[in-house]
Order: C-alpha cells, then structure tokens, then sequence
C-alpha cells in the first residue's frame, strides 16, 4: 500500500543536480556506485568519479586530499563501511582538519539492512560520528527529503554525515519539504501530553501512533530531529518544557544517536519522562523490514505503549 | 632555491643542530626518526618544491605529505629555516598553545600540507591531491614521504593498487628506510622484506637510493619527475639517528630526549660550538 522511492536513486539525483552547479563536487565510491544506484552520476560527470575498489579505509583519506585541495569529494557506500572499517580517517583526516568532505551511508539500521543481516544493517554509524567535534549528521525521512538534504549540505562547508535507507524506503513527505539543517519541525501537534521525537523512515511509524494515541485520549506532539548535529537544543527543549514527556523513536541502537540526545537535553536543560524506541543494545537478524522492525519492538504498538506509559509516569511525578 | 649539494649538506646539518636542540628543549619528541629523514627534507624543501613560504596557500605549489608524522621535528625544523616562521617557535614544541603540535596539523602549522601522525595514511592523501591537481588542470607534484615500519598498515596497499589504477604519475612516494620501527627492527617482519619487488608488482615506477646522498635524492626525484602515467616509489636506505655517531642505529632514540650532556656531544658531533 504504501509508496516507496529510493533514498539511494535520490543521492544521486541531488549529486548531480549539485555537481552541474559546482566544479568542486566529485563523487568517491567502493565498488558500491551500482548497490548506490549512482551511475548516472559516472556518466554525468565521468572524470568526477572515483572509484577507488573495495577500500574504504583508502576512499576517505583519498578523499580527504581531495579536499584539502579545493574539492568537495562525497564519498558513499554503506553505512557501518564509512563509519566503522573507516572510522578513524573519518575523524583523524576529516573532522580534525574540518575538511569539506560529505559521507552518505546506506543501510542505515536493521530496516535499512533488513535481509543482508547484521553484517549490513548499521545501528551504530550515528552514536558513532555524534561524537566527532565539528561533523554534521542529518538523517532524513525519504528520497524527496534526501534530495533536499544532498543540496542543503552541499552549501556548507565542512564534513557531513547523510544517512539512508535501504533503498526501498516508504515516502514520509511530499516533493519540496524544506530542510534547514540544525532545526527541529513540529510535524503534528495534537496536544502537549507527549513529545515523540523522530528522524527517518520511523517518522511514519511514528504520525501513525500519534494517531492511535489520539483515540485513546493522549494527545502528541510529533518532532522531527533530522539533525543529530549540530542538535536544536534550545528547540528540543521548548517542547519538552510544553510536555514534560518524551519518546524518541529511530531505528539505531537506543544508545548513541536520538535516544541518548534526547536524554542528555532532558538531563541538562528540560527534566522530562522519557522512553526510547530502538534497537534495544543487541544485533538484529535477516527480516523483511516491516516485521523485522515489528520483532526489534519498533512497531506502532511499541510506540503507542511507551508513549502512554511514559505520560502516566509524568502524571505521577 | 639552493643548487649546490655542499651548501644542502650544510643545511642538512644545521637542521639536524635544530631537532636534537628542540627536543632537548622542549623536552619531548622523535629524535631517531626526525634525524633519518633531514637530508630528504632538505632535498625537497630546498631544491626541488615549488613553494611560497610568503603565500603558503599558493593553490600551484608542490605538496608534501610526511606521513610519518612522529618525524616532524625536523619537518618544523625544515619550515621555519625556510621561513613559513620563526625558528623561535621550535622550542614551544609540544606545548600548550603552540602552534607545533607532537604530529603535524594542517590548520595549526604554517607550511603543513597535511594532517598526519596516525600511520600509513599519507598515500591516501597524496593520491587525491594529486587526482585534485589533475581535475583542476594544475602542475603540482605530491611528494610523500612513509616510514618503512608504516608499510605494514594494509592502507598503504590499499592505496598503492588505487593510485596505480589512477595512473598518478605525479605522486611521487619515498619510504624513509632506517630499519626500525617504533620497538623492533623492521628485518622481524620477514613478509614485508623485500619491499621493492612489491611496490614493482603493483605497477610503481621504482629506484632504491642512499637517503642520505643528496644528489643521489635529488636524481632520484628529477627521474621520478619524468614518469607521467606510473606513481613512483623511491627506497632510501637511511640510519636512524644519523648524523649523531652515538644515536646512529640505536634505536632508544626513537622518543628520548638527550640530556644536557647528550646534546652538548650531539651539536659537537654535528659541527657546532658551543
């Protein structure tokens, strides 16, 4: 029933929309430009284009002294290939000297990896980068916002970090969302009962159980996070004084990435309930990714649960 | 530019002079490697790079990657006598607010053409610098330079498929061959002896010269100069500690700081009163 579009086919429709416009953009890849969908891009701009083998750890340093140089390299493959074989010329070679050097990672989560299993499902890239000085991270929720995202990160200079899916990936928004790096959006504000912080492909999981949660009296308020860094502190915090409740709701690890953002701006700056949606700290299997989210308790249900316990919680404090 | 090797070699000495002062001063940093590469970076710095000290960021200058960062004494020590600053700053080695830091940093030190201090990376780098110089139509040339302990990193490998794949006719590799690495002689690693025929067998242009020659360094680089298509790979055979009798080959001097008595013997070995 639900439509789907490609986050991966979007990457690359935004690349070259981008590289049309810039000299500087070229395009860094693994052995990963077919699984990425990113051959229109090679034909487009063919001395552009690397790709440099299966060598991840190569392509970000390479990338790296591309930079250093003037250009504006964009290096993409999976997920946890960026952000965990090639960890450390992430930081050492691109955050530390602050390079102009962009990261799209596919297979972000167990639904973005769904049938490859562990070893291709990321829960871990966002906890990782969120602690690099200097890196933005941004998620967003489907092919036509990763457009936007690829355009929008494209204007700043410094590292990034874009998430994606798998590559099928549910439609969230309509054509043309805006995207403002380093905002939160209040997507639905059916009342103040309960924050539901969300980035992603789970924001429809997520405007799904805000519904659900409506027919049983507990009226939601529905945030989409999809800058991890830099995190709208003072945003997140303005809706957490109104609800004085959360969940947050992502599929990644609920250490690291929203959930444990969620929580330190509740520790530091706005006391709130709070119950996190995610990967509970264990490694998932092979799955169709609607029931693979269902069994790793990602599912409406879940949602609709943690949001009404933790709004009975805030009632008792 | 300098042209003659007698006034290189007396550069070479002066710098070598510099790195056993700094690090007795700043009590702290990488003799035995810092001293094994000096005549390279003076070959380099002062007889072959297109550089700018007055405009460091000159996009058309050559860069230089010291992908064995721990050697960077000598590398500030090189700067600074070329003038990207003040030889003043050397003994701030390692300090709070210095602007030389224990491994090279590319937005703190005026004349560093890159980050580095964690092993095997500098090809990497110099290969997209050199495939930036090719997409914006520039004539540079990317000179880098690896420990020989650090060719045991798999990027390093990694890289040398990739930038032959790329026909990188304008990196241009020399490997800083001391025979040491951080704790043990290279010669325990039987796999990664010989190293020649390796680098041969990923398709580098190859030459195996005294490191410590430098009209051989210079020839070296003139002729690697002159390959378009294939990346080059020069060997140079070098000492650890050299140009100190009684830190040549004894590889304590990897990281210890000479006292008072040490360096007095070292800058008289070097040729320095007083």
């Amino acid at each position: 029933m639900d439509m789907q579009a490609s986050t991966r086919v979007a990457v690359t429709e935004g690349l070259i929309e981008l590289a049309a416009a810039d000299p500087r953009v070229v395009l860094v890849c693994m052995d990963s430009a077919t699984v990425l969908k990113a051959g229109p891009f090679a034909e487009a701009f063919p001395d552009r284009f690397f790709d440099v083998g299966l060598a991840e750890q190569h392509a970000v340093a390479f990338a790296s002294g591309l930079a250093s140089c003037g250009m504006m390299p964009w290096v993409a493959s999976f997920a946890g290939f960026i952000t965990m074989r090639a960890c450390e010329q992430v930081r050492t070679f691109v955050a530390y000297p602050h390079l102009n050097v962009k990261l799209v990672g596919a297979n972000g989560g167990i639904a973005g990896g769904e049938r490859e299993g562990v070893t291709h499902q990321f829960t871990e890239d966002l906890g990782i980068l969120r602690t690099m000085p200097g890196m933005t991270i941004v998620v967003p929720a489907d092919a036509n916002q990763v457009r936007e995202a690829v355009l929008t990160v494209g204007r700043i200079p410094g590292p990034a970090y874009i998430r994606i899916g798998s590559g099928r990936d549910p439609v969230v928004f309509s054509r043309g969302e805006p995207f403002e790096i380093g905002k939160i959006r209040v997507l639905e504000r059916h009342g103040d009962d309960v924050a539901l912080f969300a980035y992603g492909y789970m924001l429809q999981r997520t405007m799904e159980a805000a519904r659900a949660l409506g027919t049983i009296g507990v009226m939601a308020t529905v945030v989409e996070v999809h800058t991890l860094k830099p995190l709208d502190v003072d945003g997140i915090a303005d809706v957490l004084r109104r609800t004085k409740a959360a969940v947050t709701v992502e599929d990644h690890n609920i250490i690291g990435a929203l959930g444990s953002a969620i929580a330190e701006v509740i520790a530091e700056h706005a006391p709130a309930a709070l119950a996190r949606i995610g990967v509970r700290d264990v490694f998932a299997e092979s799955g169709v990714a609607g029931p693979l989210l269902d069994k790793y308790h990602m599912g409406v249900d879940d949602i609709v649960e943690a949001a009404r316990l933790v709004v009975e919680k805030k009632r008792r404090q | 530019m300098v042209d003659d090797v007698k006034s290189l070699e007396e550069i070479a000495r002066q710098i070598r002079a510099d790195v056993v002062t700094t690090i007795h001063q700043a009590g702290d940093g990488h003799l035995g490697p810092a001293l094994s590469i000096t005549d390279i970076l003076v070959a380099l710095y002062f007889a072959t790079m297109r550089i700018d000290p007055r405009n460091p960021s000159w996009p058309d200058r050559d860069r230089f990657v010291l992908s064995k960062g721990h050697g960077c004494v000598a590398l500030y020590a090189v700067l600074a006598r070329r003038g990207f600053f003040s030889s003043e700053l050397l003994p701030t080695l390692r300090t709070l607010g210095s602007p030389l830091q224990g491994h090279p940093d590319v937005n703190k030190t005026l004349g560093v053409d890159a980050t580095s201090g964690s092993l095997g990376h500098g090809l990497s780098i110099g290969l997209g610098m050199a495939m930036a110089a090719r997409l914006q139509s520039r004539e540079y040339s990317v000179f880098v330079l690896t420990g020989d302990g650090e060719l045991e990193e798999g990027i390093v490998w990694e890289a040398a498929m990739s930038a032959r794949t790329l026909d990188a006719g304008k990196l241009i590799a020399i490997v800083d061959f001391n025979h040491f690495q951080s704790s043990y002689p290279l010669e325990r690693n039987k796999g990664l002896l010989p190293i020649l025929p390796k680098w041969q067998a990923f398709g580098w242009h190859c030459q195996e010269i005294d490191g410590h020659s430098i009209g051989h360094i210079l020839e070296a680089i003139r002729i690697a100069q002159r390959e378009s298509r294939a990346p080059s790979l020069i060997l140079a055979h070098t000492v650890k500690g050299k140009g100190v009798p009684f830190m040549e080959g004894d590889n304590s001097w990897h990281k210890r700081v000479p006292t008072t008595a040490e360096l007095n013997e070292a800058l008289a070995a070097l040729g320095e009163s007083g």
